[in-house]
C-alpha cells in the first residue's frame, strides 16, 4: 500500500518537473548562484516520506534539476537533501556530471551526502506497531561546542527521548563547512545493515533519514565518525523509553572513562597589573616573591619544631629506659 | 631486638644467594625466543588483494601493472585520473572517497583534457588519544606496533574513519603522507582544505606558481603572519593556482610549522608538463609507484615513482596520545615542547618505515629502463640518499631543469629540508649506470636514517628491485640466500624484545642470557637491591647507635687487652 502511494507521488513530483523545465518560471537569487556555477544542483524532492526519488530512475530527474523552482517543490520540508544554504560557494567551480549511488539502504548524491540504514516501514519484532510519529532537528557544529570546555565540536543536544517503537525522522543539520555525521549504533541487525543508521553532509547543508526504535527500553550511541570528532565532543545518545546504559563521555552529560590531567598554570593576570595602592603592591609582592615564601616556611617549620619539644622531650626518657 | 636482626639476616642471605649465582662455574645459559611467542605478520597486507597488482582497464583508464606486495587500489586510480565526478559510481563506491574529491570539468584549451580541477583535502589525526577506553585511535602503523601520533592531509572521504565498526585500524584513505597531488600546467587548479581537524591549519604551495593573494577572499599563501588568518576547526579555503611552470613541488601546513609539518601535515605536488590528451592521476594515495604516468613522463620513461621522505619525533607525536583535550594538546605543543631540543626518531618513506617500505615503496625495475624519480625531503634534517648499485642523474634541483649539459651522475644524493630531486635511474649495466641486477638497498646513508626509533633495520630503507629478484608475493626473493625477514614483521621486534642475531647459528651464540632466580626486569632489579642496601645500611647504623655503649666497652677491653698485650711484650 505504501509503496504504491509512494510510487504515485513520485510521478507526480516527475510531472511538476517536466511542467518547471519547460515553464522556466521565475528563480530565486540563489538558484541563479546554482547554476552560474554550475556546481551545486537541488535534488528532486519527493514528498511521499524521505525515501529519495532517485529510485525512480535519476537520468530523467537530472534534465530538469537545473530549471527547478524552489517555491513550487519545497513546499514542505521533508525532502531529504536541502542544498539551499550553498550560497558562500561562489569561489568554486564545479562539476557538470553528478551521479547518485542508491541501493536500499545507501543513498548517495554527488556532494557525497548520505543516508544509510533508513527504515521507513519495517516493524521491528518488539513492536506490534508504531506508537508514534516523531520529528527531531539535530544541529552539529562547532559553535556548539562552546558551552563544553575542552571539546571542539558537538551536537546542538546530547540527548534525545523517543518512545519505544517510534517512527523518528532526523533532520540533520550541518553548520559547519566541513563533513559531519550524525551515525547510530547498536540497532537491531535484521533491520539496519551492521546496527547502523548513519546520515552525512558536508555543510552547510540538512539531511534527512528515518528509523523505527525498537520497542525495548533501550540506549544508542550516536556520534560522528569522522577521527577524533567523537573524542573532542561530537557525541550524543538516543534514549528510546526508559532507556538503558548511558553512554561514556558524552560532554555535559556522563564522565570521561579517561581524564586529562589538569594543572594549574602560571598565566599572566590582569590584575597583576590592576592598579593598586603602592604599599599593597609592595607588601604583595613582597610575599609572592619566592625568597619570602621560603623563609615563611622555614619560619613555619622553626615553629612546628619549637612546639613539638615537649614530645620529643616525652620519647627519649622512655628510649632511655628501653635501653 | 629480633626483628632487625632477622631482617639484616635475610637481606643479606638474599643479596648473596644474587651474587653466588652468578658465582657459579657457567655463565646463564642462553635463552632463544621462541617464533610461536612472537605477534608475527604476514609480510604482504592480507587484506590487499593481489589482483590489484595486474595491468588493467577502469573505466577507460589503463592502470599499470604494479608487481609489488600492496599496490594501490585500482579503482582509486581510475576515480584520481577520470575525476570522481566522471568515473562510474561502481568504481567510486570501491574507493572509499566522497564524490566530490576531485572535480574535473572544462577542457578550456580544447586539446582532449580537463582543465579546471577541483581537490577536496580534510585533516585527520591517526594514533590519538581516546577518553573512551585505554588505547589510540585510528591506528596506523609505519612499522609492525609502532604508531607514531601524527596528523595528514586526507582525500576527502565518505563514511567511516576506520576499516569498520569493529576495528580501531584507519581507513586506508586516512594514512601517511599527504596524498601525492598531480596537476597540468596552465590548469585552473583548486585545492579546498575542509578543516576537519581540532586545531587551525592552511596549506602552502612550497614551489608551485601561485598568485600570493586570492581574488575572493585575501590570503593563497597559506602563511598566518604574511597573507591569511588560520583556517579554523569546521571552516573550509579555497587555495587557487595556475601554474605556469612545470616541476616537482611541496605542500605543506604552515600554521606552527615546526610541529605541525613534522606530524605529517606534507605532501607532494607536482605540476606536469602540459600536453594533448593528458588525464593525470590527480592524487597518488600513498605515493610510491605512478600507475597512470603523464603524457610527458611516457615520452621519455619506462616508469616513475613519487618517493617521498619524512621524519617525525616520537616525543612531539606523543602529545596527542597523552591528552584528549584540544587544549592541553596546544598547551604542549606550542608552548611547552621546543623543536631545539628535539631529536628526529622515525624516518619514513612514503609513510612507512622499513620492512612495511617493502610493502609499497620498492622500485621494480627491468633492464635497460629509464626510470623517472621524484624525491621530496620533508624532514627536518638534510638527508643523504645512496642508491646501491646504480649512479642516477640528477635533472631537476626544486622542479627546475638543471642545465642538461651540467647535469651529473651520484650515487649520494644530499637534500636539505623541503628540497626536491628529479632523478633519472638508468638501469643500462655498464658498471655506471648499474652494476647489473639484483636486490639493490635505496637508504638514507645518515645511519640513523635506517632505524626507527633507534632500532636498526628501519628507517626509510626501501630497494631496487630487478624482476629477476623479485619474488611471487611482491617482496625481494631473500630465501635463497638464506635470509629470513620475518622477524621485521614482528611487533616484538620493534619492542626491542627480540635479539637480533640468535638465529644466526643453531646455538644461539648471540642469543640472549638467561636472567637471575628473581625475574625481574635490570632497572626494579637495581631498584630492589639498592632499596635493601640502603635498608640494611640503616638497620645497620641503628643497631651500631643503640648498642653503642656495648660497643664502646668491648673496643675498651680489646683496647685495654692490645695494651695489655704490648706491655706484656715490652716487659
Amino acid at each position: 500500500m505504501i509503496k504504491t502511494i509512494k510510487i504515485a507521488c513520485l510521478l507526480s513530483g516527475i510531472l511538476i518537473l517536466c511542467a518547471d523545465a519547460t515553464a522556466q518560471s521565475a528563480k530565486s537569487t540563489e538558484h541563479d548562484q546554482h547554476e552560474q556555477h554550475q556546481t551545486h544542483t537541488d535534488e528532486h524532492h519527493d514528498h511521499s516520506g524521505h525515501s529519495m526519488s532517485q529510485e525512480s530512475g535519476p537520468a530523467s530527474d537530472h534534465l530538469h534539476e537545473h530549471n527547478k523552482d524552489h517555491s513550487t517543490i519545497d513546499k514542505t520540508h521533508e525532502h531529504a537533501i536541502d542544498h539551499s544554504q550553498h550560497s558562500d560557494q561562489s569561489t568554486e567551480h564545479g562539476d557538470l556530471h553528478h551521479h547518485h549511488h542508491m541501493d536500499h539502504d545507501h543513498i548517495m548524491d554527488h556532494e557525497g551526502t548520505m543516508i544509510m540504514g533508513q527504515n521507513l516501514d519495517k516493524l521491528p519484532s518488539s513492536c506490534k506497531s508504531i506508537s508514534e510519529e516523531k520529528e527531531i532537528t539535530v544541529r552539529a557544529g562547532r559553535k556548539y561546542a562552546a558551552k563544553f570546555p575542552g571539546t571542539m565540536f558537538a551536537f546542538d543536544q546530547q540527548e534525545w527521548r523517543v518512545k519505544p517503537c517510534s517512527k523518528v525522522t532526523f533532520h540533520f543539520i550541518n553548520e559547519d563547512q566541513i563533513r559531519h555525521q550524525f551515525m547510530m549504533h547498536g540497532l537491531p541487525k535484521y533491520l539496519y545493515k551492521y546496527g547502523m543508521f548513519h546520515l552525512e553532509v558536508t555543510g552547510p547543508k540538512t539531511v534527512s533519514g528515518t528509523i523505527i526504535v525498537p520497542g525495548s527500553d533501550d540506549t544508542f550511541l550516536v556520534h560522528c565518525d569522522i577521527s577524533h570528532h567523537m573524542e573532542k565532543g561530537m557525541k550524543a545518545q538516543l534514549v528510546v523509553g526508559k532507556g538503558g546504559e548511558n553512554i561514556p563521555s558524552i560532554p555535559g552529560l556522563t564522565p570521561y572513562n579517561i581524564n586529562d590531567i589538569y594543572e594549574a598554570e602560571n598565566l599572566p593576570m590582569v590584575s597583576d597589573k590592576a592598579e593598586q595602592s603602592a604599599v599593597v603592591r609592595q607588601i604583595t609582592t613582597a610575599f609572592t616573591k619566592s625568597d619570602t615564601q621560603n623563609y615563611l616556611i622555614i619560619l613555619i617549620g622553626a615553629l612546628v619544631g619549637l612546639l613539638s619539644i615537649p614530645l620529643i622531650k616525652k620519647i627519649m626518657p622512655s628510649k632511655k629506659t628501653e635501653n | 631486638m629480633p626483628n632487625p636482626i632477622l631482617i639484616v639476616i635475610l637481606i643479606f642471605y638474599l643479596a648473596f644467594t644474587a651474587i653466588g649465582a652468578q658465582a657459579s662455574l657457567l655463565l646463564p645459559k642462553t635463552i632463544k625466543v621462541d617464533r610461536a611467542a612472537l605477534t608475527a605478520e604476514p609480510p604482504c597486507d592480507p587484506k590487499i588483494s593481489p589482483a590489484w597488482r595486474e595491468a588493467q582497464v577502469i573505466d577507460g583508464v589503463k592502470i599499470e601493472a604494479s608487481p609489488g606486495c600492496n599496490p594501490d587500489n585500482p579503482a582509486w586510480i581510475a576515480a584520481a585520473v577520470k575525476g570522481t565526478n566522471n568515473v562510474s559510481m561502481d568504481t567510486l563506491m570501491k574507493t572509499g572517497l566522497s564524490p566530490d574529491t576531485i572535480i574535473k570539468t572544462d577542457d578550456l584549451d580544447g586539446d582532449g583534457d580537463p582543465d579546471r580541477i577541483i581537490i577536496k583535502l580534510e585533516v585527520m589525526e591517526l594514533n590519538g588519544k581516546s577518553p573512551d577506553f585505554p588505547g589510540i585511535l585510528p591506528t596506523f602503523d609505519i612499522a609492525p606496533g609502532v604508531q607514531p601520533g601524527a596528523w595528514v592531509f586526507a582525500p576527502k572521504t565518505s563514511g567511516m574513519s576506520t576499516e569498520n565498526f569493529e576495528s580501531v585500524r584507519a581507513n586506508p584513505l586516512l594514512r601517511l603522507p599527504a596524498p601525492v597531488i598531480r596537476v597540468e600546467q596552465g590548469d585552473i587548479v583548486q585545492i579546498i582544505l575542509e578543516n576537519t581537524h581540532y586545531f587551525p591549519h592552511s596549506i602552502h604551495l612550497h614551489g608551485v606558481d601561485h598568485p600570493f593573494a586570492h581574488k575572493d577572499h585575501g590570503g593563497n599563501d597559506g602563511v598566518p603572519q604574511t597573507s591569511e588568518i588560520e583556517l579554523m576547526p569546521g571552516e573550509r579555503r579555497v587555495y587557487e593556482f595556475q601554474a605556469r611552470q612545470p616541476g616537482t613541488m611541496f605542500y605543506h601546513c604552515h600554521v606552527q610549522t615546526h610541529t605541525h609539518l613534522s606530524m605529517g601535515l606534507a605532501g607532494m605536488i607536482i605540476v606536469e608538463e602540459n600536453r594533448p590528451n593528458n588525464w593525470l592521476q590527480t592524487l597518488n594515495i600513498g605515493g610510491g609507484h605512478v600507475r597512470h604516468p603523464s603524457v610527458a613522463i611516457k615520452e621519455k620513461f619506462d616508469q616513475e615513482y613519487d618517493l617521498h621522505y619524512h621524519a617525525m619525533d616520537k616525543e612531539l607525536g606523543d602529545i596527542i596520545k597523552k591528552y584528549n583535550d584540544p587544549r592541553l594538546i596546544a598547551r604542549d605543543m606550542n608552548q611547552r615542547y621546543d623543536i631545539t631540543d628535539s631529536t628526529e626518531d622515525y624516518y619514513t618513506i612514503n609513510g612507512l618505515s622499513f620492512p612495511y617500505s617493502l610493502r609499497e615503496s620498492l622500485i621494480i625495475v627491468k633492464p635497460d629502463q629509464k626510470i623517472k624519480l621524484r624525491l621530496l625531503n620533508s624532514g627536518g634534517e638534510t638527508i643523504a640518499i645512496h642508491t646501491h648499485g646504480h649512479h642516477a642523474t640528477i635533472t631537476h634541483y626544486d622542479g627546475v631543469e638543471h642545465n642538461p649539459v651540467a647535469q651529473i651522475m651520484r650515487d649520494v644524493f644530499d637534500m636539505a629540508p623541503a628540497q626536491r630531486l628529479d632523478l633519472t635511474l638508468d638501469t643500462t649495466n655498464d658498471g655506471k649506470h648499474s652494476y647489473g641486477e639484483g636486490d639493490w638497498l635505496i637508504h638514507d646513508h645518515r645511519e640513523k636514517g635506517i632505524t626507527t626509533d633507534g632500532m636498526a633495520e628501519g628507517g626509510s630503507m626501501s630497494s631496487i628491485v630487478y624482476t629477476s629478484y623479485l619474488g611471487e608475493d611482491g617482496l625481494p626473493k631473500t630465501s635463497h640466500f638464506g635470509i629470513d625477514l620475518s622477524n621485521f614483521f614482528t611487533q616484538e621486534y620493534w619492542q626491542r624484545r627480540v635479539p637480533i642475531w640468535q638465529d644466526l647459528d643453531e646455538v644461539a651464540s648471540l642469543g640472549s642470557p638467561a636472567g637471575q632466580a628473581i625475574s625481574m626486569d635490570i632497572t626494579t632489579q637495581n631498584y630492589l637491591l639498592n632499596a635493601l642496601y640502603g635498608l640494611a645500611v640503616g638497620l645497620l647504623i641503628y643497631f651500631i647507635f643503640t648498642k653503642r655503649e656495648y660497643f664502646k666497652q668491648s673496643a675498651m677491653g680489646a683496647i685495654s687487652r692490645v695494651r695489655g698485650d704490648k706491655g706484656s711484650k715490652q716487659s
